[in-house]
């Protein structure tokens, strides 16, 4: 506990350095502009962003990083409230009533609840997730590649299969993204794999390359066909940003319940806000007084939701930090930010590099202050950003989004590929395929190749280890029934609801 | 008669694509050797692995679709998702764009392969204002030139404007 406080209060020293302080600013305003910015979710967010941080040290850097985390969740808030789009689809139940809190003249009371629920539910996570990390370090280090193994399997399944709407096509986009990570040469043999000798390829995939693609062009295709001529309606700013003592009344319970909601279901690999953010809205509709404002504006259907959301990202932080996995698109793309410096997250990262990695933790603090301090007076700047033509807008990201892709390694390949994979992720928008299990099994595949085959190596080629070792054997059990037991319960109810139904057919 | 609904084509032609990528995959790497040494997990074994799972979820894709179509699909109604119909124009300008910069970065430069995404894509978002679209896509493609080359010491191509910039200290 003191080892905590001790490690906590060197990271603050680092993350209040005045450099890191101002990389930390400059990290939550630049996230929250571009956060702001409809269409532009978190994830791509910190794709965009990561090329402007190369010339950075690593702790910068990472810093940085956190604040563009931080800072994008907070903008996609306010896209969500005032122009009902929500950018990804754990602001949906946000956008249900905040939307119509804005329709009804109470813009700035639901920005209000939204940003200062974000606050309290991201300090309280962010104190949570000090708590709980040197205890889940401590586990790990216990960790043989068979546990890691099994623990990437459970959350590959949990992130495909369990979280979208079906199994199958979570499972396919997971699997295009392995497949994506066998590109270049095989690390522990040197022999290619799927380069088809392009030169390009031997690095293997950028995860910044695949991101931006899925989530840029992708989605800049997809809006174009099929959005581009439906004019969008802004709420204008109106009502003062202050909450009654009614809203505040009703407010707080719900961040608490939320925060209490949403950290655990970041922490497991479950990944994603959205099941929380919906576990949320249904619990303050349950309990709520004014059950009848649901749906017209409740405003603890913003309060709740938005801090189920903001706990739940900084829950994402403890799987990535601790095990390295992760367990969201943007903490894939978080993590690809760490490989750029040779880091690999995980329990001995809070060893060797302990310093940056407290410093991170206290940088989250840090920026979760500065956004609300940022965050409510700029609202004006943030609906100017707003208004920005949608020709204009999108023309500005795929500028980005390409130089982002173009800078790695100055290549026309890149873009091409960029292209590809814009493509895939207009088809994959189109029909339903979810875009995070294919980022997250690129960078985490080939990871998870590595303790295979070292699992392998340690066991003298013997699968059983993963059955027999405990640990393992019981996260792959756990998988296991994940996947199927919803599938038989399905197979189940079709085939009584068919013989039930057979009979009054004659 | 809902419950009978099939697969739409596209629902097929996706399963199938999908099935084909597996077998594509399958191929390759069974032919990459063995060398497992001391495991006798080669770098041929997790690509089998990937390879195999693709074809099963080609062929699960395809019974999903076969009997009574994908379960919990898109709607294939664009009114139905609350957008309005495919617009081909939209879809081909802005690949117009991404294809465009492809062609001029190298030659051209950064500059104006940037602003030729920018106008291309600005029309496929249904901007008529060529000059307007052209001038701010100038502005961005200078500013995050100047950016990149002065603070980030990233090199992007300079292209045609070389002497420009250059002489404007660029």
């Amino acid at each position: 506990m003191s080892e905590t406080t001790s490690a906590l209060l060197t990271g603050f020293g680092v993350a209040l350095a005045p450099i890191n302080l101002l990389w930390g600013f400059i990290g939550v305003t630049l996230g929250t502009a571009v956060g702001v910015l409809p269409g532009v979710g978190p994830a791509l967010t910190v794709a965009m962003l990561l090329p402007l941080t190369v010339k950075l040290d690593p702790t910068g850097a990472l810093i940085m990083f956190a604040g563009i985390y931080y800072g994008a969740m907070y903008g996609g808030s306010t896209t969500t409230i005032l122009l009902n789009t929500p950018g990804e689809s754990a602001s949906i139940a946000t956008a249900l009533e905040g939307n119509r809190m804005a329709k009804r003249g109470r813009a700035g009371p639901a920005l209000a609840t939204a940003a200062i629920g974000s606050f309290v539910a991201g300090t309280i996570a962010t104190l949570l997730l000090t708590l709980l990390a040197p205890v889940v370090v401590e586990i790990a280090l216990k960790f043989g590649p068979t546990e890691y193994f099994a623990l990437m399997v459970f959350a590959f399944v949990t992130v495909a299969a369990v979280l979208g709407a079906s199994t199958v096509r979570g499972l396919t986009s997971l699997f295009v993204g392995l497949l994506l990570g066998l590109v270049g040469i095989d690390e522990q043999t040197g022999q290619m794999r799927f380069a088809f000798g392009v030169p390009e390829l031997l690095d293997g995939i950028d995860v910044v390359v695949l991101a931006v693609g899925l989530f840029a062009v992708g989605e800049a295709l997809y809006v174009a066909a099929y959005q581009s001529r439906i004019r969008e309606q802004m709420q204008p700013m109106s009502g003062s940003l202050w909450m009654t003592r009614e809203d505040w009344r009703r407010s707080w319970p719900a961040w608490l319940r939320a925060t209490a909601i949403g950290f655990p279901f970041g922490t497991i690999p479950a990944g994603g806000a959205e099941i929380p953010t919906f576990l949320s809205y249904a619990t303050e509709k349950k309990l709520s007084k004014h059950p009848e404002e649901f749906g017209n504006g409740a405003i603890e259907g913003v309060a709740g939701p938005e801090a189920a959301n903001n706990a739940a990202a900084t829950g994402v932080l403890v799987p990535l930090l601790t095990l390295g996995i992760p367990t969201s698109a943007t903490a894939a793309i978080l993590l690809a930010a760490f490989q750029n410096y040779g880091l690999q997250p995980g329990p001995l990262l809070f060893q060797t590099q302990g310093a940056l990695v407290w410093g991170l933790i206290a940088s989250l603090y840090v920026g979760n202050v500065l956004l609300l301090v940022l965050n409510l007076p700029l609202i004006g700047l943030w609906v100017k950003v707003l208004q920005i033509p949608k020709p204009l807008l999108y023309g500005g990201i795929l500028v980005f989004a390409t130089l982002g892709a173009f800078s790695l390694h100055q290549s026309v390949v890149d873009l091409a590929t960029l292209y590809v994979f814009g493509l895939l992720g207009f088809l994959m928008r189109r029909w339903g395929f979810p875009v995070a299990p294919a980022v997250i099994g690129l960078i985490l595949g080939p990871l998870a190749e590595s303790q295979f085959r070292r699992a392998l190596a340690i066991s003298q080629g013997d699968p059983s280890v993963f059955f027999t070792h405990p640990i393992s054997a019981a996260l792959l059990a756990l998988t296991a029934a994940l996947v199927l037991v919803p599938w038989l319960v399905r197979v189940w109810r079709e085939w009584r609801a068919r013989r039930s139904s057979a009979p009054a057919h004659g | 008669m809902p419950s009978a609904r099939r697969g739409s084509r596209a629902e097929r032609i996706i399963s199938f694509g999908v099935l084909a990528l597996g077998i594509a995959a399958a191929i390759v790497a069974w032919r990459l050797p063995e060398a497992g040494g001391y495991a006798r997990i080669g770098p041929n074994f997790v690509p089998k692995l990937i390879a195999g799972g693709l074809i099963v979820l080609g062929v699960w894709l395809l019974a999903e679709c076969l009997t009574g179509g994908w379960r919990a699909p898109v709607a294939d109604d664009a009114g139905e998702r609350g957008e309005h119909p495919f617009v081909p124009r939209a879809f081909a300008w802005v690949s117009a764009g991404l294809l465009a910069q492809m062609v001029l970065i190298s030659t051209a430069g950064f500059v104006i392969a940037a602003a030729a995404l920018f106008v291309c894509v600005a029309r496929g978002f249904g901007s008529a204002r060529w000059l307007r679209d052209l001038a701010a896509g100038l502005a961005i493609g200078l500013a995050v030139f100047a950016f990149f080359v002065h603070f980030l010491n990233v090199n992007l191509p300079a292209g045609w404007l070389k002497p420009l910039l250059g002489a404007a200290g660029i």
